[in-house]
């Protein structure tokens, strides 16, 4: 048998990636922090050519010298020993910017060599070496550089360099560590190392090259620490005493009568220096952070309520039908999702319509990226930020969701439509326990209820899922995978609501668990008459417990139909060939066959068909037309092809 | 829940190991490094050799410094004879106040320390953490960019500057007090009169070392709610219909609280530093004005002493932190 057993290809329709360079230029706070380090670099290079005067030539002053305020002659004063301030501040920067830079230096490789060897080596080294690591972390740098630097008899700048840059490794050891971890288990270095790679190989062809980025923003924000326990040194009286600088200059002036002279010329301008200085780097640093490490959160509590409700576009179909017994529960028309994205809004979900009937189970099934996961969050108005429903109308027992008041809507969720989440791992709270998850609902939606009665049930619906109601005590990280989406499930039944959504509810389990819990959810909806809206990629799971099938390509839905005329008479191409490449218990035989091709980019989307692009028997129309969806046979059954069209 | 037992016991084995670690380094640091400096009360070249010999002596300095190889006792060494000493709470003799016990100095400072970090570090937790909070659920608004420029702001300030200028407003314009824990050789006619004259010298260091730790907690609780607010059960808690305030109470907080409870840990180091700042700026009485002022003298029991001090403190800061979040963090014991 020479049978490909690839299931349907899973190339993600991904975001196109912002590029980290270009993002950080149009971050404005590290150009602004470059710009500052850049001003400070300046004036440290030129300061013998800017400043007036030469700190560092003797000259005899007069008492009268001593704390003048800014003149012509001197545009900051004069301090305590009736020195130019400007020039001294000048001269100061230069200080700052060796000791920062050069300290740093000193961390990075010290910091860089432990936490490499800690990260890719592992094992007991590498925990000693982090113990090492906690232990100059947990110890008060100040209080340790003073120590040493006291004892110390010759407080040269180079020795408060080396010093400084001798404590301040621990941050630079953590992260460096953490990067080499993730990445030591990357593809690209399991394939090194299985090719014969050394380990210094690796390290310096692999690793260090993608760790660099974060490691050079680590480094910066590092500068600024080491500049400002150099200031503190000098301020509290121990740094080198041959050298201006600008904590020298705040400690002469504060122990030698600044404040009570009211000499603010003295005091202000250097601290305003070192704030200049460390601002500078600390926002470069961040923002170097942010660009390199581009992790684009989610944040679910994001102003949501309105951005769904707000300017939705007229439907561009037939409304469906409000009341009556006959009517769905739920009746999605013309659903459309749109995410933005610098390169303006993409169309996550273009049009999408279908009906729930009570008791009905409905599969909504597409290759990764087709936009099923969206619509759903979409319709029950939980999607992530930058995402929004710019038209569409959900009718959910005769009232849009689209448009339900904030109270309304919360009032409604779990009571009457719950969901069970893709992936049940982190969709249970990790300090709560079970059974307290499950009870939580039922207190929200049953307030009447006595404290007694909720436990009854929370016990009732875990005996429900096959879990002990004694487990309802225990915290999620207890249960096996398996369990946990039981106990999903579970939480998703509690208040009996009309309608269960129910994500990829058995992805990632194994297959005697993935059979267990769709019967479950089988039974439950035979039991209860609730409707369940499962989302798919597997045709399997579909065949097995499904009534109606709703196959969704590239945002939009390509086919619909009841489970029985789509598996025995698939009318799009994009279904036949979907069903040529999963495997069929009555015909073992047949050669399976993935779709050559990957599904359409959000930003490239095809102008036609969405599909004609991997279509065997796309034409010409279909490159140019979207087309609708057409009848087939039963009124039921539709397909958006133009190989099937029909006339109403 | 031998679990969390063997956690604790870990922990707590830990700390003590980390101690001894400081003890050791502490006791080195003093004698290998250029300075010298428990020799250097003995080269005074007005001294004649028999005194010389009778302060080392009184030091412990004509002994062995790790390890007695040359027959005889191996433990009886200066190591050995400091270790022996800490255990009884010996921390020597005061070089600038001679007749002083260093623990005795060590002891109120200590308290006054206290004095000054333990209401820095309520306020700056409860409003560092409430304004995290908000700045994260207001993620990008006005808030959350005031927030986070105020606490970069703050975090660029050096601390003994900002204890400068406040110095000088407070002294200048509102004739605060700026140095000192009271006014030296009061005389106070009623309880109020004492209380006063105490918060008003706790006010400007306070304020300084609060308006630090601020910004950094803020930073801490900002990005620790952000974290939890990309969970997936908080998208469950949504779902079920909770209200946003129930959903921040019942399921972000905690979890939030987690990282932080450790931060705050790890973060006392960065405390302790700003507390010495503050101590030296306000002429407080504390630990980090004892070092400043030991460093000066070339004070190096008490130096050592002090340092010592600070240590042991922050590390079992640390084991007190650990234990809280092992009740916190159900996973924790697991891991």
């Amino acid at each position: 048998m020479t049978a490909t057993t690839q299931v349907i290809p899973t190339a993600p329709t991904e975001l196109p990636r912002p590029r980290p360079f270009s993002s950080f230029l149009r971050n404005r706070v590290g150009v602004l922090g470059l710009v500052m380090i850049g001003v400070a670099v300046f004036v440290a290079v030129f300061a013998p050519l800017l400043a007036p005067y030469d700190p560092y030539a003797r000259t005899s002053v007069t008492i009268l010298d001593i704390y003048q305020p800014p003149s012509a002659a001197h545009p900051l004063g004069t301090d305590d020993g009736g020195g130019d301030v400007f020039s001294k501040l000048l001269y100061g920067a230069r200080v700052s910017l060796i000791v920062g830079f050069a300290a740093a230096f000193i961390s990075l490789l010290i910091g860089g060599a432990i936490g490499l060897v800690a990260g890719y080596f592992g094992g007991r080294l590498g925990s000693l070496l982090m113990r090492f690591t906690d232990f100059f972390l947990v110890i008060p740098d100040l209080a340790l550089l003073i120590v040493i630097v006291a004892v110390l008899r010759d407080r040269s700048l180079v020795n408060l360099i080396f010093v400084i840059g001798a404590l301040g490794w621990t941050t630079t050891t953590r992260l460096v560590r953490s990067q080499v971890l993730s990445l030591r288990e990357r593809k690209f270095v399991t394939r090194a190392r299985a090719v014969g790679g050394g380990d210094w190989y690796i390290i310096r062809r692999h690793i260090l090259p993608l760790a660099l980025p974060l490691m050079l923003a680590n480094t910066v924000l590092v500068i600024s620490l080491a500049i400002l326990s150099e200031s503190t040194l000098s301020f509290i009286g121990l740094g080198d005493p041959t050298v201006v600088s600008w904590g020298q200059m705040l400690n002469f002036a504060f122990e030698r009568g600044a404040v009570s002279a009211s000499a603010w010329w003295a005091l202000i301008p250097p601290g305003l220096a070192i704030v200049w200085i460390v601002l500078g780097t600390t926002l470069l640093g961040t923002a170097m952070e942010e660009a390199f490490n581009p992790k684009l959160r989610r944040h679910y509590l994001e102003a949501d309520e309105k951005a769904a409700v707000a300017d939705l576009e007229p439907i561009g179909v037939t409304p469906a039908p409000v009341a009556g017994p006959d009517a769905p529960i739920l009746s999605v028309r013309d659903l459309t999702i749109e995410f933005n994205s610098p390169s303006g809004p993409l169309r996550a979900v273009d049009g999408v319509s279908f009906d729930l009937r009570r008791g009905e189970t409905l599969g909504l099934v597409g290759e990764s990226g087709s936009g099923k996961t969206t619509a759903v969050m979409g319709l029950l108005r939980l999607l992530p930020p930058g995402g929004r429903v710019v038209r569409g109308s959900v009718l959910f027992d005769g009232e849009d969701l689209l448009t339900l008041g904030a109270d309304q809507l919360r009032a409604l969720r779990w009571s009457r439509l719950s969901i069970v989440f893709q992936g049940a791992m982190n969709a249970l709270n990790p300090v709560r326990t079970v059974g307290d998850q499950i009870s939580e609902a039922l207190r929200t939606h049953e307030p009447f209820l006595s404290k007694a009665e909720v436990r009854t049930r929370t016990g009732e619906l875990l005996r429900r899922v096959g879990i002990g109601p004694r487990r309802g005590s225990e915290y999620p990280h207890t249960f096996s995978g398996g369990m946990r989406q039981r106990a999903m499930i579970a939480l998703a039944l509690a208040c009996r609501p009309d309608v269960i959504i129910a994500d990829e509810p058995t992805t990632a389990l194994d297959v005697m668990i993935q059979a267990q819990i769709l019967e479950l959810l089988e039974g439950l909806a035979n039991e209860f008459g609730m409707g369940i809206i499962i989302v798919t990629h597997d045709l399997g799971v579909v065949a097995q417990v499904c009534d109606r099938v709703v196959v969704m390509y590239g945002g939009q839905v390509a086919e619909d139909a009841d489970v029985a005329t789509l598996y025995a008479a698939p009318r799009h191409p994009y279904t036949q060939l979907l069903l040529r490449a999963f495997p069929n218990v009555e015909d073992v035989d047949r050669t399976l066959r993935s779709i050559p091709g990957t599904p359409p980019r959000l930003d490239a989307l095809p102008a036609g068909c969405r599909f004609a692009p991997r279509c065997p028997h796309a034409f010409e129309r279909c490159a140019i037309e979207v087309p609708p969806p057409y009848v087939q046979g039963d009124a039921s059954h539709r397909a958006a092809c133009f190989l099937v069209e029909t006339h109403d | 829940m031998s679990g969390r037992g063997g956690y604790l016991l870990s922990k707590v084995a830990w700390a003590i190991v980390t101690i001894f670690v400081v003890v050791t380094f502490n006791f080195f640091l003093f004698r290998v490094l250029p300075g010298d400096p428990a020799k250097a009360g003995t080269k005074d070249p007005r001294l004649n050799p028999a005194s010389i010999a009778a302060l080392e002596e009184r030091f412990g300095l004509d002994k062995e410094v790790f390890l007695e190889l040359s027959g005889g006792n191996p433990f009886d060494t200066q190591y050995f004879a400091y270790l022996g000493a800490l255990s009884r709470g010996d921390f020597g003799v005061s070089y600038a106040f001679r007749d002083r016990q260093v623990i005795d100095l060590l002891g109120g400072a200590l308290v006054n320390t206290l004095w000054l970090i333990l209401p820095s570090q309520v306020l700056s937790i409860g409003f560092g953490v409430i304004l995290g909070l908000i700045a994260a659920w207001r993620r990008r608004t006005a808030i959350d960019v005031g927030a986070l420029s105020f606490s970069l702001f703050m975090w660029s300030l050096p601390t003994f500057f900002l204890g400068i200028i406040l110095l000088f407003l407070g002294a200048n314009w509102f004739g605060l007090p700026t140095s000192g824990r009271v006014t030296v050789g009061a005389d106070y006619a009623s309880f109020w009169d004492a209380a006063g004259d105490i918060v008003s010298h706790m006010f400007l260091p306070t304020l300084t070392l609060t308006l630090v730790l601020l910004g950094e907690y803020m930073l801490i609780m900002r990005s620790s709610v952000l974290e939890v607010f990309s969970e997936d059960y908080i998208l469950t808690a949504k779902a079920k219909g909770l209200s946003t305030f129930r959903i921040i109470r019942d399921h972000a907080l905690r979890n939030a609280m987690l990282p932080l409870v450790t931060l705050i840990a790890i973060n006392l180091g960065f405390t302790v530093s700003g507390a010495i700042q503050v101590e030296s700026v306000f002429s407080w009485p504390g630990i980090g004005s004892l070092t400043v002022q030991a460093v000066d003298q070339r004070d190096y029991p008490v130096l050592q002493g002090a340092f010592l001090l600070i240590a042991i403190a922050v590390v079992l800061a640390n084991l007190v932190a650990e234990m809280v979040y092992s009740v916190l963090d159900p996973r924790v014991v697991e891991a």
